[in-house]
């Protein structure tokens, strides 16, 4: 079975985020970029079902800039059999709506025919939380969301979700897409030789116009804004002063 | 400097092993002066020892730059840490430049930890100037018989193999010392007590004494007589890796500096406000980084084939002075906290001392850079 993971290239999480002056959303120039941190989860569950001889092939599939390549980079020296680029813009500011991304992943899926796609559940920049769904929905195939756990066996995956108060299990007729939540896995760290071997594996790049789809912007940023600053607590004398500052104050109790 | 991706990658890797591993662990393993053999198991695995040990020899094969890059990054966590792969990288260099195929099979268990080296060079009488050692290897047969003692060796407590520096001519000096592979679990091989040091505390360091020991005729490390040259023609190459390993308690120091100033409040502010903690940090950087820039210089030479050695000796001078100069700063900005034992940058101070005495003092680099430039002129 052929294992196709979606990877993108978001703003590091380590990185203190700055709204652009003219509020039309975060800055990317000259900050550092990394694999989302729940695609780097997607990469080492594949990578775990291939060790177990359940998946034969990984490949990793990136939407955007060219600068994506290093993401991808990162996944084959993670395990990675070989990576595809969808170059879809050369604007570092430019985040694709998940409906165009789902889009033009359908049309990779289409090309490769995986058994199964196991995406981030969302990636941290702009945490939409919507790509896979509507993935399994314009291939018309099974979604299991939130995963913590994924089995394969005998043409199904069953699949424990992270719902509201607790876990729910389902089993999905393969194909079908899987997304990933924190506890499915811990990735691991890259081993300093594979850095080297990643560079050998293949990886192509495709254009939209190849592809056949184009790119239609269905939402617009009106405005981005920084949290608000965070003031500092008070100190309280008592628990009296404690509760009543709760009840009246705070309103919680 | 400008590292390219793989560099830049390599870099990344190392950096979140570094912070997830090595650095929560450090300050536990300083005040318990223990040796971490399970993150050096782990590091095997990762591929963090034997940078430059081309693939076909079981190592990652990168240059002498990436060499540079990861180590500043493993002492940025920890320089202990750091320090036991530049003794790692020493060995393997030899080995892979001099060792016979049957000697360079032992690299892939030297790489993974499974054997632990020693480079024994230092005797009592014979530091800075190592044509003093009196360490005697005579043969014996088809073999060698091994006799003198060495001290402040690097791993001497706890290592399988050690690489000896041994007088085999006595009327040739510098071109009568040889190099061998002595198995210290052998008969005739005793070791001293670890020694208790300032810093780099999880490095175990103690001394070696060696009495009729019976080297095998494969003991031989490259050519008779030729030990001296080998030894030097791998300095430049630890040279940098030093250098890059003060850079990287510097830069812990900075980092820590920096957190730490833009927390504590004295006169309602916090002291990152005051230009006097302000300029510390500024110099604090500025150095960090022409010595780090020293290094990759350095490094990129050596990796260009270029004359190496002057850059080396600069780099190696020069960053172990900031290193020194550098954490006392970083322990200034912490005030009394910084005095006190368990705030990192205490240890860091402690740890920087190092770098500017051991792989040849600080006065020997300006020896060295005074001799190229009144040899080869002062041109850059
Ligand atoms: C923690 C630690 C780990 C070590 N690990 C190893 C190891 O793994 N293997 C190994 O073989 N050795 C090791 N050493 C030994 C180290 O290499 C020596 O300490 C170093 O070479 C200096 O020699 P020395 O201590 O005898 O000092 P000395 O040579 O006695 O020097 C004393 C002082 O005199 C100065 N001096 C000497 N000659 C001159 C000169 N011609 N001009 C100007 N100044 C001069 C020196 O710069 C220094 O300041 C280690 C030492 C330590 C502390
Ligand atoms: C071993 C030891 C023994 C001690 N013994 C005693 C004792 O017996 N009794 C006692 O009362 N205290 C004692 N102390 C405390 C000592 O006096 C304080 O550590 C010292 O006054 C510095 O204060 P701090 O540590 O809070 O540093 P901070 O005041 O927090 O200073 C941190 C850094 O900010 C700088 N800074 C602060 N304000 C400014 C400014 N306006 N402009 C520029 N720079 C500024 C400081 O110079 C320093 O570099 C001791 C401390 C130690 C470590």
């Amino acid at each position: 079975m052929k294992i196709l993971v979606p990877v993108k290239r978001v703003v590091d999480y380590n990185v203190r985020i700055r709204v652009r002056p003219d509020g039309s959303g975060v800055d990317l120039a000259n900050v550092k970029m990394s694999m989302n941190p729940f695609d780097e989860i997607a990469v080492e569950e594949a990578i775990r079902l291939k060790e177990k001889g359940v998946a034969t092939e990984v490949v990793v599939v990136s939407i955007g800039v060219a600068q994506a390549k290093d993401t991808l980079r990162t996944a084959l020296a993670m395990g990675a059999d070989r990576a595809i680029l969808v170059t879809a813009t050369d604007d570092v500011n430019v985040d694709l709506e998940p409906l165009s991304v789902a889009q033009i992943l359908s049309k990779v899926v289409a090309n490769e025919q995986p058994g199964l796609v196991i995406a981030g559940k969302q990636a941290i920049d702009n945490d939409m939380n919507a790509t896979g769904q509507m993935l399994a929905a314009l291939l018309g195939w099974g979604q299991g969301t939130f995963a913590s756990s994924v089995t394969i066996e005998d043409g199904s995956a069953l699949v424990t979700r992270e719902v509201d108060g607790g876990l729910q299990t389902i089993k999905l007729k393969l194909p079908a897409v899987v997304t990933t939540d924190l506890r499915l896995n811990e990735p691991r760290y890259v081993a300093l030789p594979n850095i080297m071997k990643a560079k050998k594996k293949p990886l192509e790049e495709v254009s939209l116009d190849t592809l056949g789809v184009a790119v239609r912007s269905r939402l617009t940023v009106l405005k981005t804004v920084e949290p608000p600053q965070r003031h500092a607590g008070v100190k309280v004398g008592s628990v009296d002063e404690l509760v009543s500052k709760l009840k009246n104050e705070a309103g919680v109790l | 400097m400008f590292l390219n991706e793989m560099q830049e990658e390599v870099r990344e890797t190392t950096r979140s092993f570094v912070d997830n591993v090595i650095r929560p662990a450090a300050e536990a393993l300083d005040r318990e002066e223990r040796f971490p053999a399970e993150i050096y198991e782990e590091m095997g695995k990762l591929g963090l020892f034997g940078i430059a040990v081309p693939e076909e020899l079981g190592g990652p094969g990168f240059d002498t730059l990436t060499y540079a890059v990861v180590m500043e990054e493993l002492s940025r966590g920890y320089a202990s840490v750091a320090d036991q792969c530049g003794l790692v990288e020493l060995i393997s260099t030899l080995l892979v430049r001099h060792g016979t195929p049957e000697q360079q099979k032992m690299l892939p268990d030297i790489l993974s930890m499974k054997r632990k080296v020693a480079y024994c060079i230092t005797e009592p009488e014979a530091g800075t100037d190592v044509s003093g050692i009196r360490t005697t290897a005579v043969r014996d047969g088809d073999g060698w018989v091994l006799n003198g003692g060495k001290i402040w060796i690097h791993n001497a407590p706890v290592a399988d193999t050690g690489f000896v520096l041994a007088r085999t001519d006595k009327e040739a000096g510098n071109r009568g010392m040889s190099i061998f592979i002595v198995d210290l679990h052998a008969k005739g091989v005793e070791r001293g007590p670890k020694e208790h040091k300032m810093g780099q505390r999880a490095s175990q360091v103690g001394a070696l004494d060696f009495s009729d020991v019976r080297l095998g005729s494969d003991a031989l490390l490259g050519e008779m007589n030729r030990g001296f040259h080998m030894m030097m023609s791998v300095l430049d190459k630890g040279r940098v890796g030093i250098a890059a390993l003060a850079v990287g308690i510097a830069q812990a120091g900075l980092e820590a500096a920096v957190d730490y100033a833009g927390t504590r409040k004295q006169f309602g502010k916090h002291i990152s406000e005051f230009q006097g903690v302000q300029w510390l940090l500024a110099d604090m950087a500025k150095d960090i980084e022409a010595a780090r820039l020293l290094v990759h210089s350095a490094a990129t030479k050596i990796d260009r084939g270029q004359d190496a050695t002057r850059s080396c000796s600069m780099a190696k001078c020069f960053a172990g002075d900031m290193a020194v100069a550098r954490t006392a700063d970083a322990v200034q900005v912490f005030g009394g906290s910084g005095y006190i034992r368990g705030f990192e940058v205490e240890r860091l101070y402690r740890d920087a001392k190092i770098t500017q005495i051991y792989e040849g003092t600080n006065q020997i680099q300006r020896m060295i850079i005074a001799r190229e430039l009144l040899r080869k002129g002062a041109r850059a």
